[in-house]
């Protein structure tokens, strides 16, 4: 399992290495050679082949937000034993996840309460708009991450469900 | 410089966050005034708390209830010890009771008198009050006047009439109808809209008006009874019925249809003995027909596009007015020179939806240079939350011409740099180099008929390449591993694909 970045939807195995000038960027489809460094005046100077780029960059955690040409991307790095791990991890969608920024209206449920499928959990509002989130299936609130009232950003876990015991 | 001595406030608090905060606090130390702000925690690392002469922290439920909670920022303006309250815009800036409180509390607000605002604030009474001091309206029938004949009268205007609720807004509840044996339809799903958004189920049918633009005129009242206006401001560029390109001057006009709807909106609020910074809003037809629409009685978001062509500061008028001050100048004294244009800075993603973004603020380099203004709120170290509407900064960009005006806008837009939390600057770069944005060619619908300027352009295989080089080196575990092996090994295929 090799280390990968994920770029939009795409995700690269990549890695990365010394060069004799600076440091070789290994793909899938080839190894690129080029250099990186601070500029005096702000952000970077990117050499590539025989091109050189200005570009801004910074990390948030496993986030490395780049400004090139104007446009901004967002690439999310991902270990590889973290993408290991993940291979693992069952996949049930037990975290019902805030499809973006909002805040909370109101919650309809509690901790411990037994959902059906498409029961209102909560209540959001994001873009001056009510959005009801439902439960995607059976099972029971585990936990609620937000109150009322409280703002989160998107993809915050709002509520997790746990399987329904056996009756 | 203006003497402010014998002014009856000597300290005015800003009722306000953001960019506009920042702004109104500019113009309030210009005047040589002392300044304060509210702010809640959200808020604490803002440039606005830093920049006033004292920042008073403000609580409630959500950071937006606290901006909203005027009985709490009344008590905040009596600690600062501030003599007067400017609302900026939005909050609490169109609250008639917000204003009389204010008043009651031996305070002044700068801003319209409670009537205006009660006037100009209820979209019926404001057309109803336009129409009768002989300025065009749409052909229109308000229920209001007679509920039982309404559908009847409705029936009598020329096709496509558009629906709205009596206590609308932002668009919502608003119905286009075409074809006449829809219109009762319609009005029932108008009215239980109505009814759902607002509370209040009445409406009103009015003349739609196909492909319009939207034109709005700066007017400045006093308290003895004079009204300038400075020129218009075309606004058509929307996004969800919000504006996000304004420009002046229209490029739609002709100069006699200018001075026309220039003196029109002088002589509504010259009717209304307007006082205050103001803006009344027209829609505009293909034909070159306009009507009234509503009138917003405060500083809009868009005023530094009228500040850049006219040399006037409005945020320091709106001191001066309230101060009782007369108007420092006469219409003829008021003239344009050259072109601006504002881009409203979003934390948004435009290719999905116009939702909003958030996240921190790691990077943040406004551009410089000739003819570009920044008006900004925001600060390295910052976080943009959902808490707050998503408007971070605007950009507004002043050429001898359009042209020149857009070339810098262009070149302004690529510079910027805001890193952490994704912006609206690659869309707004998108719309600004569109053959019809730059032929001036464009209506309200403009975006919903472009949808595939909110779509990012692909990223070509050298540029995905140079984006993945540059973010592995960024990443410290990718550049620890790779400085950890000397290059010999590197060379001779230690590692291998």
């Amino acid at each position: 399992m090799k280390h990968g970045m994920k770029l939009d939807e795409a995700e690269y195995d990549l890695g990365l290495s010394r060069s004799p000038e600076g440091y070789r960027l290994h793909l899938a489809d080839g190894q690129f050679p080029f250099q990186l460094q601070a500029a005096e005046e702000g952000g970077y100077i990117l050499r590539w082949q025989q091109e050189v780029e200005h570009l801004h960059a910074a990390v948030d955690g496993d986030t490395v937000h780049i400004h090139l040409r104007g446009e901004t991307y967002c690439l999310q790095f991902e270990h590889a034993l973290q993408r290991l791990a993940e291979l693992n991890e069952a996949s049930a969608a037990d975290a019902i996840k805030a499809s973006m920024p909002g805040s909370l209206i109101s919650l309809n449920v509690a901790a411990g309460e037994p959902v059906k499928k498409g029961q209102t959990l909560l209540i959001m509002e994001s873009m001056k708009m009510e959005t009801t989130i439902v439960a995607p299936r059976d099972g029971v609130i585990a936990e609620l991450h937000v109150g009322a009232g409280q703002t989160f950003d998107k993809d915050a876990v709002l509520v997790t469900l746990e399987a329904q015991p056996d009756a | 410089m203006t003497d402010t001595t014998h002014w009856p406030f000597q300290s005015v608090l800003v009722a306000n966050r953001g960019e506009i905060a920042v702004r109104i606090l500019r113009s309030i130390k210009a005047l040589g005034l002392r300044s304060a702000v509210v702010y809640h925690a959200a808020d604490a690392r803002a440039p606005a708390v830093a920049l006033a002469d004292e920042a008073i922290e403000i609580q409630g439920d959500t950071p937006v209830a606290a901006y909203l909670d005027g009985a709490q920022i009344i008590r905040a303006a009596r600690t600062a010890g501030a003599g007067a309250i400017h609302p900026g815009y939005g909050f609490l800036s169109e609250n008639a009771g917000f204003a009389r409180a204010v008043a009651e509390a031996g305070l002044i607000f700068v801003g319209p008198t409670p009537e205006q605002i009660e006037l100009m604030g209820d979209k019926v009474r404001a057309r109803a009050f336009v129409e009768k001091a002989g300025f065009p309206v749409a052909p229109s029938a308000i229920e209001d006047d007679d509920p039982a004949s309404f559908i009847e009268r409705a029936r009598q205007l020329p096709l496509p009439l558009l629906i709205k609720p009596a206590a609308g807004g932002g668009g919502k509840g608003m119905r286009v109808v075409r074809d006449p044996a829809l219109l009762e339809e319609e009005i029932l799903r108008a009215r239980s809209e109505g009814q759902r958004y607002f509370g209040d189920g009445r409406l009103y049918v009015e003349r739609y008006i196909e492909n319009p633009r939207h034109i709005e005129v700066q007017i400045l009242g006093d308290a003895h009874g004079n009204v300038v206006h400075l020129f218009e401001r075309e606004c058509s560029v929307q996004r969800r019925f919000q504006k996000i390109i304004e420009e002046s001057p229209s490029p739609a006009l002709s100069p006699a249809l200018r001075a026309e709807i220039c003196a029109t909106a002088a002589g509504i609020a010259r009717s209304a003995g307007y006082r205050n910074a103001g803006t009344v809003e027209f829609i505009y037809g293909e034909g070159g027909e306009f009507y009234f629409l509503e009138t917003n009685t405060r500083l809009q978001v868009e005023h530094p596009v009228t500040e850049q062509i006219t040399g006037i500061d409005l945020a320091q008028q709106q001191l001066r007015i309230a101060a009782g001050e007369p108007l420092p100048f006469s219409q003829d004294d008021i003239r344009t020179q050259g072109h601006a244009i504002e881009f409203r800075i979003y934390a948004e993603d435009a290719a999905a939806g116009f939702t909003p973004t958030t996240g921190p603020v790691l990077e943040w380099q406004p551009p410089r240079g000739e003819g570009i203004r920044m008006d900004s709120g925001i600060a390295k170290g910052q976080s943009v939350t959902a808490a707050f509407d998503p408007m971070l900064a605007k950009l507004i960009v002043t050429g001898d011409d359009r042209r020149q005006a857009m070339q810098r806008a262009d070149a302004a837009l690529q510079q910027l740099v805001l890193l952490g939390c994704k912006t609206n600057t690659g869309f707004l770069r998108r719309v600004l180099n569109d053959p019809a944005f730059a032929r001036g060619d464009v209506h309200t619908g403009f975006l919903d008929a472009h949808p595939e300027l909110a779509q990012e352009p692909a990223c070509d295989a050298i540029t995905t390449r140079k984006l993945l080089a540059a973010a592995s080196w960024m990443t410290r575990p990718l550049r620890d591993a790779a400085d950890a092996i000397p290059d010999l090994h590197a060379a001779i295929g230690s590692w291998r694909n």
